[in-house]
């Protein structure tokens, strides 16, 4: 294959990629966060604990982060129809993607909002700042930076599971590679594929890690 | 029942206890007191002596097991949540460690006490510009903390505990994490705060230098007992529990007053000539001073033939001009 065919395929899979990866990766952050709070509020130690509903918030996030993405793309099947009327192609990829970081996400944002030392939250405890005041006006703006850090991690790792999105025709740059560069021994397919997701994951760890500095006061 | 006591006192310890949770000792065990408006006490202890539990029964963080507080004759724990995160905001807190928000601009640190009340943008940036000026801190309203020294992180925290306009404020060791040089001045500006504002400052330390500079009174807590309270004069003059003595004479020179001697430790104006007039005349040498932001603390050596009169005399000249209600004396 010439480079005039390769280009029009690679910039097709690229867009695929970017429309499965970011949209999963917002509502990903937004949902993640949210049980992230919810980890560290009700962690022992934290803003009201509560040691069964942060037991069982633990168990499944690690179940989460436990299955294999292959696996959830599949078993996720009936869930992906109930949301996107679909369960074929990129839009229906954004569902199991979605569902994958989530967990992810949760994690990393308990930690990160763990690592806001607590003589802060007692300050604005003794001012008397509610528990959602803490939340909103303590512990998330002190914890930014770890939290666009986790964010870039995040969104690196769904690039990565996008690629096994080709196995419900997702398509996207993993599913090039792997149809024509290993398929079709097309090599020229699988280099230029590799190439973009490198300059992929680096262009968005470098955007990721300058936002976090900038944001960073400390 | 607090209707006696409520009307002069900003603070009153009646009975009060506290046993954490799998701990044998209590950390602090029926202490009683009451500390008069508008009064400057010292709270000191070693550590483990129930100082931290007293600032975090205080300011609300913990609750009393037994007995009771009353903060300007009012029992938090008969409060309502609502009310008694009013009665919190209107208690001034100042740490050790300062805790301030690290991403939050200097500014943005002393309006939050105000923005968690819900006052208005406008009006929470013009009182804490006020107080930033007041502090000596305007210039840097909109750095961020970690771009300032220790004293001036100290000054954003005092800042931030005044701009709620509170009675009572109560600074946690707020100097211990400080140079000397740097402790003078916060406790130089905490005492003028004090008196400018009419405020009953609470200062807990486990340092007799800062009692001595800037205290009033003083309350000396030991494993959660309150050992010995009275007028910081007097207390430093007449030490009469063990464990004062201690925390006094951590600094005491080596000297061994001869026959007919005493050492003693005096709190001068200065050093000036009139005050030298007068310790010549009594025959008194100056052993060791440390000179600190309300006068000079010097160790004399003495005949003991002079008299406690002659002696308040000579710290008098370096009595803070405040009018001291006396502290109320233990229940």
């Amino acid at each position: 294959m010439n480079w005039a065919e390769i280009y029009p395929l690679l910039w097709q899979s690229t867009l695929e990629t970017f429309w499965m990866v970011l949209p999963s990766a917002i509502i990903a952050q937004i949902l993640g966060m949210l049980l992230g709070v919810w980890l560290s509020v009700t962690a022992p130690g934290g803003l009201r604990p509560n040691p069964l509903v942060n037991r069982s918030l633990d168990a499944v996030v690690n179940i989460g982060r436990s299955l294999p993405f292959i696996i959830l793309l599949v078993i996720l099947i009936p869930v992906t129809r109930l949301i996107v009327h679909t369960s074929i192609g990129s839009t229906a990829a954004t569902v199991p993607l979605t569902i994958a970081a989530i967990p992810f996400v949760a994690r990393l944002v308990d930690g990160a909002l763990r690592d806001v030392p607590q003589g802060v939250t007692e300050a604005a405890r003794a001012m008397g700042a509610t528990n959602s005041q803490i939340v909103r006006k303590v512990l998330l703006p002190e914890a930014l930076p770890a939290l666009v850090n986790s964010f870039t991690v995040m969104l690196i790792s769904l690039i990565g599971y996008s690629a096994m999105a080709g196995a419900i025709g997702g398509g996207g740059l993993g599913d090039l590679a792997i149809r024509y560069g290993y398929q079709r021994f097309e090599t020229e397919v699988m280099i230029a594929t590799v190439l973009v997701l490198l300059l992929l994951v680096q262009g968005v760890q470098w955007l990721g890690d300058r936002a976090a500095r900038t944001l960073d006061h400390r | 029942m607090s209707s006696d006591t409520a009307p002069l006192a900003a603070l009153t310890f009646e009975h009060l206890s506290k046993t954490y949770p799998n701990q044998a000792q209590p950390a602090l065990n029926n202490l009683n007191l009451s500390v008069p408006r508008g009064s400057r006490l010292g709270i000191i202890g070693r550590s483990g002596a129930g100082k931290s539990t007293l600032v975090r029964l205080i300011s609300g963080l913990e609750q009393p097991e037994s007995g009771r507080l009353l903060i300007d004759g009012e029992n938090p724990a008969q409060l309502s949540a609502a009310q008694r995160r009013n009665r919190q905001a209107r208690t001034g807190l100042v740490f050790q460690h300062f805790n301030l928000l690290l991403q939050r601009t200097v500014l943005g640190n002393v309006t939050l006490p105000l923005e968690l009340q819900g006052v208005p943008r406008a009006e929470r940036e013009r009182r804490a510009l006020a107080l930033l000026d007041k502090v000596g801190l305007a210039p840097y309203a909109k750095r961020y903390p970690a771009q300032l020294s220790g004293g001036q992180k100290q000054r954003v925290g005092i800042a931030r505990a005044l701009v709620t306009n509170p009675t009572l404020l109560l600074a946690d060791e707020a100097t211990s994490a400080l140079d000397p040089e740097t402790s003078a001045s916060i406790l130089q500006l905490l005492t003028d705060l004090q008196r400018e504002r009419d405020l009953t400052l609470v200062i807990v330390t486990h340092q007799m230098e800062v009692v001595r500079a800037a205290t009033t009174h003083v309350a000396v807590l030991d494993s959660g007992h309150l050992v010995e309270t009275g007028d910081t004069r007097q207390v430093i003059a007449s030490p009469q529990h063990p464990v004062t003595r201690a925390l006094l004479e951590a600094h005491r020179p080596a000297v061994t007053p001869g026959n007919g001697q005493m050492l003693r430790l005096v709190t001068l104006a200065n050093l000036g000539a009139q005050t030298l007039s007068t310790l010549a005349r009594l025959q008194a040498s100056v052993v060791q001073a440390q000179a600190h932001p309300l006068g000079v603390d010097a160790w004399l050596l003495l005949p003991n033939t002079v008299s406690e009169a002659e002696l308040g005399a000579l710290s008098g000249a370096a009595a803070p001009a405040l009018k001291l209600s006396p502290l109320a004396e233990v229940l």
